[in-house]
């Protein structure tokens, strides 16, 4: 097991728990999408996991070891890389700047941006002394990855990453991923209501509601098959 | 002219040890989201490090290099067992460090006694400046003040470490998540703004009466100048503590000490008042 999640609660007030016991677990090198519509949690389990949020009940094991309520730099090293929702890009950094810090926290890695990097999102050697803040949201989210994968993952949490961004540069992105996670043998955890971008990237989909995974689906051709699926799950 | 001239250069000197004081202020505020009100103590450990070595006989370069060790492990202490227990509770903050800036100054007053205390001019003599006799050790304080105003900016932004500073400040929760040890960033960022103060006091110490109130002296200009420069740069720090340090100075010099301040408050209010955001807004 890549990650295994037990009986997690945790929400933002103190007695309410936007997370009701929720369990689930991804194998090494499978990349599974979270799904749900909006207000379920799946951003709340995606701060739970990575120490933005603190769980008060229940266990995140990762690689084995217990990460529940690590400090965010711990977890991060311990092997999980992060893009949040919004991104979270340093604006006011340069893009390389940006990347430098996918590897600065994580000893061992040197300070330079090696060239795969570049190799696979070209764009951001172009705008590599650009400030990061002023590139349109499909190149922000690929600075967002590649300073995630730097860091070296063994699962890589990607929350939203289509928000905002046009069908055909999530395609693009999609792919590369999809490459990279192949031959590294990367566990992709994702959050996504973008149908295309799941298909393309996750094996299997876990729906969420109310807290909880209510189904997991592990054909993910499924989830264009059966529509009463969508209905159940993902349509307001 | 002599007179223009050594007015400004006393204000130059003001300002680089404001600046100093007023540059610790700023990285452990855009740091930590704290406000020191014990900062002008620090600044009063660092003048008392130099009177304690000298009152063992040791030559006042010895306290000099003491001070910002002395006042570095100090903050260490202070962030460990006072500020981070109110991480994010600004009020709290407040209190706890004004208690402990009251504490301070009375473990001052129990070991070195409420009287002022002088030390020693440990470059005594003067320099001619283009005609005018300047105090030799002045232009001590202005290379020491200068070179660490620059050496603080260049590691900020020309270095890794400083690189990982300011991702914090910027985004403290993104910075843990790619693996920055912010825990160790903020122990390294207070200590090394506590010796940035302690320094100041030790460099100060020859020319002023060293007394258990003289941290507030510098503490509420230092205030005063990041109100004005603006928050979370170290250039608006630069900005505001010229303004401030420039003002204070060149007031003092035309008329009475009372009357200074109360002009230097005017212009701080007039200026928070026009520039809300301070007169450096951050553009990069």
């Amino acid at each position: 097991m890549m990650i295994e999640i037990s009986g997690l609660k945790a929400g933002y007030i103190k007695g309410s728990h936007v997370l009701q016991g929720l369990s689930m677990a991804i194998d090494k090198g499978q990349s599974v999408a979270l799904m749900g519509r909006n207000g379920m949690g799946k951003t709340t389990l995606m701060r739970s996991i990575v120490g933005h949020l603190q769980a008060s009940a229940g266990t995140i094991r990762f690689d084995g070891a217990d990460i529940t309520n690590r400090p965010p730099y711990r977890i991060a090293r311990a092997g999980i890389g992060y893009v949040p929702q919004g991104r979270d890009i340093f604006h006011d950094f340069t893009v390389e700047e940006n990347l430098r810090m996918g590897l600065l926290g994580k000893p061992g890695l040197g300070t330079q941006v090696p060239a795969w990097a570049y190799e696979m999102f070209p764009i951001l050697e172009e705008r590599r002394s650009q400030r990061a803040g002023t590139m349109s949201g499909g190149q922000q989210q690929q600075l967002a990855i590649m300073r995630a994968l730097l860091g070296k993952p063994q699962l890589l949490i990607l929350d939203e990453p289509s928000e905002g961004i046009q069908p055909s540069i999530v395609h693009d992105i999609g792919t590369a991923l999809r490459r990279y996670a192949d031959t590294q043998g990367l566990t992709v955890l994702l959050v996504e209501q973008n149908l295309d971008l799941v298909s393309l990237l996750a094996h299997h989909a876990l729906f969420m509601e109310n807290g909880t995974i209510v189904e997991r689906v592990d054909d993910i051709s499924r989830l264009h098959d059966d529509p009463d699926l969508i209905n159940r799950y993902l349509t307001v | 002219m002599d007179l223009f001239l050594s007015i400004g250069l006393d204000a130059v000197s003001y300002v680089l040890t404001l600046l100093l004081v007023t540059l610790g202020l700023v990285i452990i505020y855009g740091m930590m989201n704290v406000i020191n009100m014990a900062h002008g103590e620090l600044f009063l450990l660092g003048a008392y490090t130099v009177v304690a070595l000298q009152a063992v006989g040791a030559p006042f370069w010895v306290g000099f290099v003491a001070a910002p060790l002395v006042v570095g492990i100090c903050g260490l202490l202070i962030e460990q067992i006072v500020i981070r227990h109110v991480y994010g509770r600004s009020i709290d903050t407040i209190l706890a460090t004004w208690g402990l800036s009251i504490a301070i100054k009375q473990v001052i007053i129990i070991l070195f006694g409420p009287a002022a205390i002088s030390i020693a001019n440990p470059v005594p003599g003067s320099v001619s400046i283009a005609g005018v006799d300047y105090p030799a050790y002045r232009l001590v304080i202005m290379a020491v003040a200068a070179l660490l105003a620059v050496a603080t900016y260049l590691v900020v932004y020309r270095t890794s470490i400083g690189l990982q500073i300011r991702a914090v400040i910027s985004n403290r929760g993104m910075a843990g998540s790619l693996g920055v040890n912010t825990r160790l960033m903020d122990r390294a960022t207070f200590a090394v703004g506590a010796a940035l103060a302690g320094i100041a006091g030790a460099v100060m110490a020859p020319i002023m009466s060293v007394d258990p109130q003289m941290g507030v002296g510098f503490l509420i200009p230092a205030f005063l100048a990041v109100l004005v420069g603006g928050l979370n740069s170290l250039l608006g720090a630069v900005v505001g503590a010229s303004t401030i340090g420039g003002a204070t100075s060149i007031l003092s010099s035309v008329m009475a000490q009372a009357s200074a301040q109360i002009g230097v408050f005017l212009l701080a209010i007039l200026i928070i008042r026009l520039f809300p955001q301070g007169l450096w807004k951050e553009t990069r």
